[in-house]
Protein backbone atom coordinates (compact mmCIF):
# COMPACT_ATOMS: atom_id res chain seq x y z
CA UNK A 1 0.00 0.00 0.00
CA UNK A 2 1.19 3.37 -1.00
CA UNK A 3 1.83 5.58 1.82
CA UNK A 4 2.95 9.49 2.03
CA UNK A 5 4.83 10.89 4.65
CA UNK A 6 4.66 14.76 5.67
CA UNK A 7 7.40 16.01 7.58
CA UNK A 8 7.13 19.07 9.71
CA UNK A 9 10.49 20.85 10.63
CA UNK A 10 10.99 23.67 12.76
CA UNK A 11 13.89 26.21 12.81
CA UNK A 12 15.87 24.10 15.62
CA UNK A 13 15.57 20.74 13.47
CA UNK A 14 12.96 19.30 15.76
CA UNK A 15 10.71 16.99 13.48
CA UNK A 16 7.66 15.91 13.91
CA UNK A 17 5.98 13.38 11.19
CA UNK A 18 2.40 12.31 9.88
CA UNK A 19 1.60 9.62 7.41
CA UNK A 20 -1.15 8.45 5.54
CA UNK A 21 -1.92 4.94 3.86
CA UNK A 22 -3.85 4.63 0.13
CA UNK A 23 -5.00 2.32 -2.21
CA UNK A 24 -4.86 2.21 -6.15
CA UNK A 25 -7.61 0.40 -7.36
CA UNK A 26 -7.43 -1.87 -10.28
CA UNK A 27 -8.87 -0.92 -13.36
CA UNK A 28 -12.43 -2.03 -13.26
CA UNK A 29 -13.09 -4.87 -15.63
CA UNK A 30 -15.38 -4.46 -18.29
CA UNK A 31 -17.34 -7.78 -19.02
CA UNK A 32 -19.92 -9.03 -21.34
CA UNK A 33 -23.12 -11.76 -21.65
CA UNK A 34 -24.21 -12.92 -25.31
CA UNK A 35 -27.57 -14.28 -25.28
CA UNK A 36 -28.57 -17.64 -24.77
CA UNK A 37 -24.81 -18.57 -23.09
CA UNK A 38 -23.17 -18.13 -26.49
CA UNK A 39 -19.71 -18.28 -27.12
CA UNK A 40 -18.56 -14.79 -27.03
CA UNK A 41 -15.11 -15.28 -27.99
CA UNK A 42 -16.11 -13.64 -31.72
CA UNK A 43 -17.74 -10.61 -29.68
CA UNK A 44 -14.96 -9.65 -27.35
CA UNK A 45 -12.12 -9.74 -29.51
CA UNK A 46 -9.76 -6.97 -30.29
CA UNK A 47 -11.78 -5.29 -26.73
CA UNK A 48 -10.78 -4.99 -23.73
CA UNK A 49 -13.04 -7.17 -22.13
CA UNK A 50 -12.07 -8.92 -18.69
CA UNK A 51 -15.33 -10.52 -17.50
CA UNK A 52 -18.12 -12.58 -18.14
CA UNK A 53 -21.39 -13.55 -16.87
CA UNK A 54 -22.47 -16.98 -16.93
CA UNK A 55 -25.43 -18.84 -15.96
CA UNK A 56 -26.35 -22.63 -15.53
CA UNK A 57 -28.84 -24.23 -12.96
CA UNK A 58 -27.92 -26.72 -10.27
CA UNK A 59 -30.54 -29.54 -11.91
CA UNK A 60 -28.12 -29.43 -15.63
CA UNK A 61 -25.60 -32.50 -14.94
CA UNK A 62 -22.76 -29.83 -17.12
CA UNK A 63 -22.42 -26.99 -15.25
CA UNK A 64 -18.54 -26.45 -15.69
CA UNK A 65 -18.01 -25.27 -18.24
CA UNK A 66 -21.10 -26.30 -19.39
CA UNK A 67 -22.73 -28.55 -21.91
CA UNK A 68 -20.06 -28.24 -24.95
CA UNK A 69 -18.53 -24.75 -23.70
CA UNK A 70 -14.93 -25.73 -23.84
CA UNK A 71 -14.31 -21.85 -25.11
CA UNK A 72 -14.96 -20.86 -21.20
CA UNK A 73 -12.27 -22.84 -20.00
CA UNK A 74 -10.11 -21.19 -22.90
CA UNK A 75 -11.60 -17.72 -21.83
CA UNK A 76 -11.01 -18.57 -17.93
CA UNK A 77 -7.48 -20.22 -18.49
CA UNK A 78 -6.65 -16.54 -20.71
CA UNK A 79 -7.73 -14.57 -17.50
CA UNK A 80 -11.06 -13.33 -18.34
CA UNK A 81 -13.34 -13.19 -14.81
CA UNK A 82 -16.27 -15.78 -14.45
CA UNK A 83 -19.26 -14.68 -12.62
CA UNK A 84 -20.90 -17.75 -12.48
CA UNK A 85 -24.78 -17.61 -11.93
CA UNK A 86 -25.91 -20.77 -10.66
CA UNK A 87 -29.18 -21.09 -9.74
CA UNK A 88 -32.19 -23.10 -8.05
CA UNK A 89 -34.27 -22.17 -10.88
CA UNK A 90 -34.61 -25.71 -12.60
CA UNK A 91 -33.77 -25.44 -16.50
CA UNK A 92 -30.72 -27.74 -18.44
CA UNK A 93 -32.33 -30.87 -17.47
CA UNK A 94 -34.38 -33.37 -19.38
CA UNK A 95 -37.36 -33.39 -17.26
CA UNK A 96 -38.30 -32.10 -13.73
CA UNK A 97 -38.51 -35.24 -11.72
CA UNK A 98 -35.88 -36.84 -9.76
CA UNK A 99 -31.96 -37.63 -10.88
CA UNK A 100 -30.28 -39.94 -9.84
CA UNK A 101 -26.38 -39.45 -10.46
CA UNK A 102 -23.03 -40.46 -9.14
CA UNK A 103 -19.96 -37.83 -8.37
CA UNK A 104 -16.60 -39.34 -7.31
CA UNK A 105 -17.99 -42.76 -6.68
CA UNK A 106 -21.17 -41.36 -4.65
CA UNK A 107 -24.51 -41.89 -5.85
CA UNK A 108 -26.82 -39.11 -4.99
CA UNK A 109 -30.82 -39.35 -5.42
CA UNK A 110 -32.26 -35.19 -5.63
CA UNK A 111 -36.33 -35.13 -5.76
CA UNK A 112 -37.76 -33.37 -8.11
CA UNK A 113 -37.60 -29.51 -7.88
CA UNK A 114 -40.57 -28.73 -5.33
CA UNK A 115 -40.69 -24.94 -5.50
CA UNK A 116 -42.35 -22.19 -7.85
CA UNK A 117 -40.80 -18.93 -8.35
CA UNK A 118 -41.26 -15.73 -10.92
CA UNK A 119 -44.90 -16.49 -10.29
CA UNK A 120 -46.08 -13.12 -12.30
CA UNK A 121 -50.20 -13.61 -13.41
CA UNK A 122 -50.72 -15.08 -16.54
CA UNK A 123 -47.59 -16.42 -16.90
CA UNK A 124 -46.17 -20.72 -16.36
CA UNK A 125 -44.18 -20.31 -13.33
CA UNK A 126 -41.07 -21.84 -13.45
CA UNK A 127 -39.80 -24.87 -11.26
CA UNK A 128 -37.14 -24.54 -9.07
CA UNK A 129 -35.34 -26.51 -6.34
CA UNK A 130 -37.11 -25.30 -2.96
CA UNK A 131 -35.35 -23.94 -0.24
CA UNK A 132 -36.76 -25.95 2.51
CA UNK A 133 -35.09 -28.65 -0.17
CA UNK A 134 -31.90 -27.28 0.31
CA UNK A 135 -32.26 -26.89 3.83
CA UNK A 136 -33.02 -30.38 4.77
CA UNK A 137 -30.43 -31.62 2.60
CA UNK A 138 -32.04 -32.96 -0.35
CA UNK A 139 -29.93 -31.13 -2.76
CA UNK A 140 -26.43 -31.64 -1.27
CA UNK A 141 -25.93 -34.16 -4.29
CA UNK A 142 -26.37 -31.18 -6.68
CA UNK A 143 -23.75 -29.38 -4.71
CA UNK A 144 -21.44 -32.20 -5.05
CA UNK A 145 -21.87 -32.60 -8.73
CA UNK A 146 -20.85 -28.80 -9.08
CA UNK A 147 -18.38 -28.85 -6.89
CA UNK A 148 -16.66 -31.74 -8.60
CA UNK A 149 -16.97 -30.54 -11.92
CA UNK A 150 -15.73 -26.87 -10.69
CA UNK A 151 -12.62 -28.58 -9.25
CA UNK A 152 -11.81 -29.75 -12.83
CA UNK A 153 -11.88 -26.53 -14.51
CA UNK A 154 -8.47 -24.95 -13.51
CA UNK A 155 -9.22 -21.88 -12.92
CA UNK A 156 -11.10 -20.04 -9.94
CA UNK A 157 -14.76 -18.16 -10.36
CA UNK A 158 -16.99 -16.04 -8.64
CA UNK A 159 -20.25 -18.25 -7.73
CA UNK A 160 -23.23 -15.72 -7.87
CA UNK A 161 -26.28 -18.10 -6.21
CA UNK A 162 -29.25 -17.14 -7.98
CA UNK A 163 -30.02 -14.89 -10.30
CA UNK A 164 -32.46 -12.08 -9.34
CA UNK A 165 -34.18 -13.20 -6.11
CA UNK A 166 -36.07 -10.26 -6.40
CA UNK A 167 -37.64 -11.48 -9.72
CA UNK A 168 -37.98 -14.92 -8.60
CA UNK A 169 -39.94 -13.57 -5.54
CA UNK A 170 -41.60 -10.50 -6.62
CA UNK A 171 -44.95 -12.19 -6.75
CA UNK A 172 -44.46 -14.73 -3.94
CA UNK A 173 -43.63 -18.65 -3.73
CA UNK A 174 -44.29 -21.91 -3.12
CA UNK A 175 -43.25 -24.80 -2.24
CA UNK A 176 -44.89 -28.47 -1.32
CA UNK A 177 -48.19 -26.94 -1.26
CA UNK A 178 -47.81 -23.69 0.73
CA UNK A 179 -47.67 -20.61 -0.64
CA UNK A 180 -44.81 -17.85 0.72
CA UNK A 181 -45.25 -14.03 0.51
CA UNK A 182 -42.35 -11.94 -0.91
CA UNK A 183 -40.73 -11.22 2.51
CA UNK A 184 -41.05 -14.55 3.52
CA UNK A 185 -39.67 -16.04 0.04
CA UNK A 186 -36.41 -13.66 1.13
CA UNK A 187 -35.89 -14.78 4.31
CA UNK A 188 -36.27 -18.44 3.32
CA UNK A 189 -33.75 -17.76 0.35
CA UNK A 190 -31.15 -16.43 2.72
CA UNK A 191 -31.47 -19.41 5.04
CA UNK A 192 -30.82 -21.61 1.83
CA UNK A 193 -27.87 -19.28 0.71
CA UNK A 194 -26.31 -19.60 4.09
CA UNK A 195 -26.65 -23.16 3.77
CA UNK A 196 -25.65 -23.54 0.30
CA UNK A 197 -22.36 -21.25 0.75
CA UNK A 198 -21.54 -22.77 3.92
CA UNK A 199 -21.72 -26.15 2.04
CA UNK A 200 -19.37 -25.13 -0.45
CA UNK A 201 -16.79 -23.44 1.85
CA UNK A 202 -16.96 -26.69 4.32
CA UNK A 203 -15.06 -28.59 1.64
CA UNK A 204 -11.28 -27.69 -0.73
CA UNK A 205 -12.31 -24.83 -3.17
CA UNK A 206 -10.30 -23.63 -6.01
CA UNK A 207 -7.69 -21.25 -4.55
CA UNK A 208 -9.19 -17.47 -5.21
CA UNK A 209 -12.94 -19.04 -5.36
CA UNK A 210 -15.41 -16.19 -4.34
CA UNK A 211 -19.43 -16.19 -3.93
CA UNK A 212 -21.70 -13.79 -3.69
CA UNK A 213 -25.77 -13.23 -3.76
CA UNK A 214 -27.84 -12.11 -6.77
CA UNK A 215 -30.07 -9.74 -6.82
CA UNK A 216 -31.86 -7.39 -9.59
CA UNK A 217 -31.45 -4.46 -6.69
CA UNK A 218 -34.77 -3.02 -8.32
CA UNK A 219 -36.43 -2.62 -4.76
CA UNK A 220 -34.85 -1.14 -2.08
CA UNK A 221 -36.63 -3.29 0.82
CA UNK A 222 -35.56 -6.86 -0.94
CA UNK A 223 -32.25 -5.98 -1.52
CA UNK A 224 -32.32 -4.70 2.54
CA UNK A 225 -33.74 -8.43 3.73
CA UNK A 226 -31.50 -10.36 1.92
CA UNK A 227 -28.09 -9.11 2.70
CA UNK A 228 -28.02 -8.91 6.32
CA UNK A 229 -24.79 -9.08 7.74
CA UNK A 230 -24.88 -12.63 9.17
CA UNK A 231 -24.70 -13.83 5.22
CA UNK A 232 -22.56 -10.77 4.11
CA UNK A 233 -19.77 -12.03 6.19
CA UNK A 234 -19.76 -15.51 4.36
CA UNK A 235 -19.98 -13.51 0.57
CA UNK A 236 -17.21 -11.94 -1.30
CA UNK A 237 -18.98 -9.52 -3.29
CA UNK A 238 -21.97 -7.30 -3.35
CA UNK A 239 -24.27 -7.42 -6.72
CA UNK A 240 -26.96 -6.15 -8.66
CA UNK A 241 -28.11 -5.69 -11.95
CA UNK A 242 -28.70 -2.23 -14.12
CA UNK A 243 -30.96 -1.23 -17.03
CA UNK A 244 -31.55 1.48 -18.99
CA UNK A 245 -35.40 1.46 -19.83
CA UNK A 246 -36.59 4.81 -20.39
CA UNK A 247 -35.45 7.95 -22.64
CA UNK A 248 -34.63 9.78 -19.07
CA UNK A 249 -32.54 7.04 -17.51
CA UNK A 250 -28.69 8.05 -16.89
CA UNK A 251 -26.48 5.77 -16.45
CA UNK A 252 -25.11 7.59 -13.20
CA UNK A 253 -28.68 7.88 -12.06
CA UNK A 254 -29.27 3.94 -13.07
CA UNK A 255 -25.61 2.76 -11.72
CA UNK A 256 -26.03 4.46 -8.56
CA UNK A 257 -29.71 3.44 -7.52
CA UNK A 258 -28.94 0.00 -6.12
CA UNK A 259 -25.84 1.88 -4.24
CA UNK A 260 -27.32 4.48 -2.98
CA UNK A 261 -30.08 1.97 -1.23
CA UNK A 262 -26.84 -0.33 0.05
CA UNK A 263 -25.19 2.83 1.46
CA UNK A 264 -27.83 3.82 3.28
CA UNK A 265 -29.15 0.35 5.04
CA UNK A 266 -26.61 -1.99 4.32
CA UNK A 267 -23.90 -2.46 7.83
CA UNK A 268 -20.08 -2.28 7.83
CA UNK A 269 -19.58 -5.82 6.51
CA UNK A 270 -22.03 -5.91 3.23
CA UNK A 271 -20.45 -2.11 2.53
CA UNK A 272 -17.04 -3.92 2.78
CA UNK A 273 -17.61 -5.77 -0.37
CA UNK A 274 -16.58 -4.88 -3.47
CA UNK A 275 -19.79 -4.94 -5.95
CA UNK A 276 -20.15 -7.02 -9.74
CA UNK A 277 -22.65 -5.35 -11.98
CA UNK A 278 -23.49 -9.00 -13.44
CA UNK A 279 -26.22 -7.76 -16.10
CA UNK A 280 -26.11 -4.03 -17.58
CA UNK A 281 -27.76 -3.31 -20.51
CA UNK A 282 -29.73 -0.33 -22.34
CA UNK A 283 -32.96 -1.37 -24.14
CA UNK A 284 -32.83 -0.19 -27.75
CA UNK A 285 -37.10 0.47 -28.00
CA UNK A 286 -36.32 3.09 -25.41
CA UNK A 287 -33.02 4.57 -25.83
CA UNK A 288 -32.33 3.74 -29.90
CA UNK A 289 -29.04 5.27 -29.51
CA UNK A 290 -27.46 2.73 -27.37
CA UNK A 291 -24.15 4.17 -28.01
CA UNK A 292 -24.14 7.22 -27.11
CA UNK A 293 -25.46 5.71 -23.36
CA UNK A 294 -23.06 2.95 -23.20
CA UNK A 295 -20.64 6.13 -24.47
CA UNK A 296 -21.79 8.00 -20.53
CA UNK A 297 -21.11 4.46 -18.30
CA UNK A 298 -17.56 5.14 -17.53
CA UNK A 299 -17.48 8.66 -16.18
CA UNK A 300 -20.41 7.46 -13.97
CA UNK A 301 -18.45 4.53 -12.71
CA UNK A 302 -15.74 6.65 -11.98
CA UNK A 303 -17.56 9.39 -10.29
CA UNK A 304 -19.93 6.25 -7.97
CA UNK A 305 -16.00 5.10 -7.24
CA UNK A 306 -15.25 8.36 -5.99
CA UNK A 307 -17.99 8.46 -3.62
CA UNK A 308 -18.20 6.76 -0.71
CA UNK A 309 -19.52 3.37 0.06
CA UNK A 310 -18.46 -0.29 -2.00
CA UNK A 311 -16.63 0.37 -5.22
CA UNK A 312 -17.91 -1.06 -8.47
CA UNK A 313 -15.34 -3.57 -9.59
CA UNK A 314 -16.86 -5.09 -12.83
CA UNK A 315 -20.06 -4.46 -15.31
CA UNK A 316 -21.02 -7.07 -17.34
CA UNK A 317 -22.74 -5.94 -20.46
CA UNK A 318 -25.93 -8.48 -21.00
CA UNK A 319 -26.31 -8.44 -25.02
CA UNK A 320 -29.59 -10.38 -24.35
CA UNK A 321 -33.42 -9.24 -23.75
CA UNK A 322 -33.58 -5.69 -22.45
CA UNK A 323 -30.00 -5.56 -23.14
CA UNK A 324 -29.69 -6.69 -26.52
CA UNK A 325 -27.25 -4.26 -29.34
CA UNK A 326 -28.92 -3.39 -32.11
CA UNK A 327 -27.51 -2.73 -34.37
CA UNK A 328 -24.87 -5.28 -33.20
CA UNK A 329 -21.84 -3.91 -34.64
CA UNK A 330 -22.71 -0.09 -33.35
CA UNK A 331 -23.22 -1.29 -30.04
CA UNK A 332 -20.08 -3.68 -30.03
CA UNK A 333 -17.94 -0.52 -30.87
CA UNK A 334 -19.37 1.26 -28.25
CA UNK A 335 -18.76 -1.07 -25.71
CA UNK A 336 -15.49 -1.73 -26.84
CA UNK A 337 -14.73 2.41 -26.70
CA UNK A 338 -16.11 2.61 -23.40
CA UNK A 339 -13.85 -0.21 -21.63
CA UNK A 340 -11.22 1.38 -23.71
CA UNK A 341 -11.79 4.43 -21.75
CA UNK A 342 -10.88 5.21 -17.69
CA UNK A 343 -11.64 3.34 -15.24
CA UNK A 344 -11.62 0.73 -17.42
CA UNK A 345 -8.11 0.95 -18.02
CA UNK B 1 11.87 24.95 22.33
CA UNK B 2 8.51 23.12 21.69
CA UNK B 3 8.35 20.64 19.06
CA UNK B 4 5.91 20.75 15.71
CA UNK B 5 3.05 18.75 15.59
CA UNK B 6 1.50 17.68 12.54
CA UNK B 7 -1.62 15.62 10.85
CA UNK B 8 -1.99 14.01 7.32
CA UNK B 9 -5.06 12.93 5.88
CA UNK B 10 -6.18 12.07 2.69
CA UNK B 11 -9.77 12.40 0.50
CA UNK B 12 -9.96 8.69 -0.18
CA UNK B 13 -8.59 5.50 1.40
CA UNK B 14 -8.77 3.86 -2.49
CA UNK B 15 -8.83 5.76 -5.70
CA UNK B 16 -8.54 4.82 -9.20
CA UNK B 17 -6.08 4.91 -11.29
CA UNK B 18 -6.09 8.84 -12.58
CA UNK B 19 -8.49 9.96 -9.44
CA UNK B 20 -7.28 13.16 -7.99
CA UNK B 21 -5.82 12.55 -4.38
CA UNK B 22 -6.13 15.67 -1.45
CA UNK B 23 -3.98 15.51 1.36
CA UNK B 24 -4.23 17.70 3.72
CA UNK B 25 -2.02 18.84 6.39
CA UNK B 26 -2.63 20.42 9.35
CA UNK B 27 0.42 21.64 11.31
CA UNK B 28 1.88 24.02 13.92
CA UNK B 29 4.13 24.66 16.61
CA UNK B 30 3.66 26.83 20.14
CA UNK B 31 7.04 28.78 19.06
CA UNK B 32 5.75 29.88 16.00
CA UNK B 33 4.97 33.67 16.14
CA UNK B 34 4.24 35.95 13.44
CA UNK B 35 5.53 39.39 13.92
CA UNK B 36 5.65 42.42 11.96
CA UNK B 37 8.90 44.85 12.51
CA UNK B 38 8.12 48.74 11.86
CA UNK B 39 11.49 50.59 11.25
CA UNK B 40 11.13 54.40 11.45
CA UNK B 41 14.37 56.55 10.41
CA UNK B 42 14.43 59.84 12.94
CA UNK B 43 17.71 62.21 11.73
CA UNK B 44 19.21 64.48 14.47
CA UNK B 45 16.95 67.05 13.27
CA UNK B 46 14.02 64.98 14.06
CA UNK B 47 13.00 64.62 10.88
CA UNK B 48 11.20 60.71 10.61
CA UNK B 49 10.94 58.48 7.10
CA UNK B 50 7.59 56.88 6.63
CA UNK B 51 7.27 52.97 8.45
CA UNK B 52 8.87 50.43 6.87
CA UNK B 53 7.09 47.23 7.92
CA UNK B 54 8.39 43.77 7.41
CA UNK B 55 7.37 40.48 8.28
CA UNK B 56 8.94 38.24 10.44
CA UNK B 57 8.15 34.27 11.69
CA UNK B 58 9.61 33.48 15.13
CA UNK B 59 10.78 29.44 14.70
CA UNK B 60 9.26 28.96 11.37
CA UNK B 61 7.96 25.81 9.94
CA UNK B 62 8.89 23.57 6.53
CA UNK B 63 6.50 21.09 5.35
CA UNK B 64 7.95 18.41 3.30
CA UNK B 65 5.55 15.80 1.62
CA UNK B 66 7.16 12.35 0.16
CA UNK B 67 5.02 9.00 -1.26
CA UNK B 68 7.16 5.89 -1.16
CA UNK B 69 5.26 5.19 -4.53
CA UNK B 70 7.34 8.42 -5.85
CA UNK B 71 4.00 10.00 -6.71
CA UNK B 72 4.58 13.60 -6.53
CA UNK B 73 2.66 16.22 -4.80
CA UNK B 74 1.86 19.74 -5.01
CA UNK B 75 0.77 21.88 -3.12
CA UNK B 76 -2.13 23.79 -3.67
CA UNK B 77 -2.39 26.05 -0.50
CA UNK B 78 -1.01 26.98 2.69
CA UNK B 79 -2.23 29.52 5.31
CA UNK B 80 0.92 28.47 8.05
CA UNK B 81 -1.70 25.78 9.81
CA UNK B 82 -3.42 23.76 7.11
CA UNK B 83 -1.72 23.11 3.78
CA UNK B 84 -3.36 20.57 1.02
CA UNK B 85 -1.60 18.89 -1.50
CA UNK B 86 -2.43 17.25 -4.78
CA UNK B 87 -1.64 14.02 -6.62
CA UNK B 88 -2.90 11.82 -9.71
CA UNK B 89 -3.47 8.29 -8.49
Amino acid sequence: MPQVTVTVRDSGGRTATATASYAIAPPVLGGYYLSGGADPTADIAGGNFRSLTQYRSFADGYIFPGYQRQWLTTLGKSGIKINMVLELKHYGAPNAGPQTFTVDGTSYTVPAPAMTIQQRPGTTWPKAYGYGQVLAGQCDGLFARALSQYRTLGFPVNIQLASELDTDHEFGTSEAGKAYNWAESDARAVQAVTYIVNWFKARPLPAGSTFSVGLGGFDRACFQRTHPESLMARLDHLQWNVYATSPTHTALDRFRRTKDWAVADLGPVALSRPVIIAEWGVRVAEIPNQAAWIATVPAAIAKLNAERGPRIVQTNYFNSGWGTLSPKATGLSALKAAYATRPYV
Amino acid sequence: MAAPTASASLNASTYSPGDQMNLTVTYGDADTRPLTVTIVVTDAQGNSSAPVRVAAVIDPLTVTVTDDSGRSWTRLSDNGAVAVYRAVA
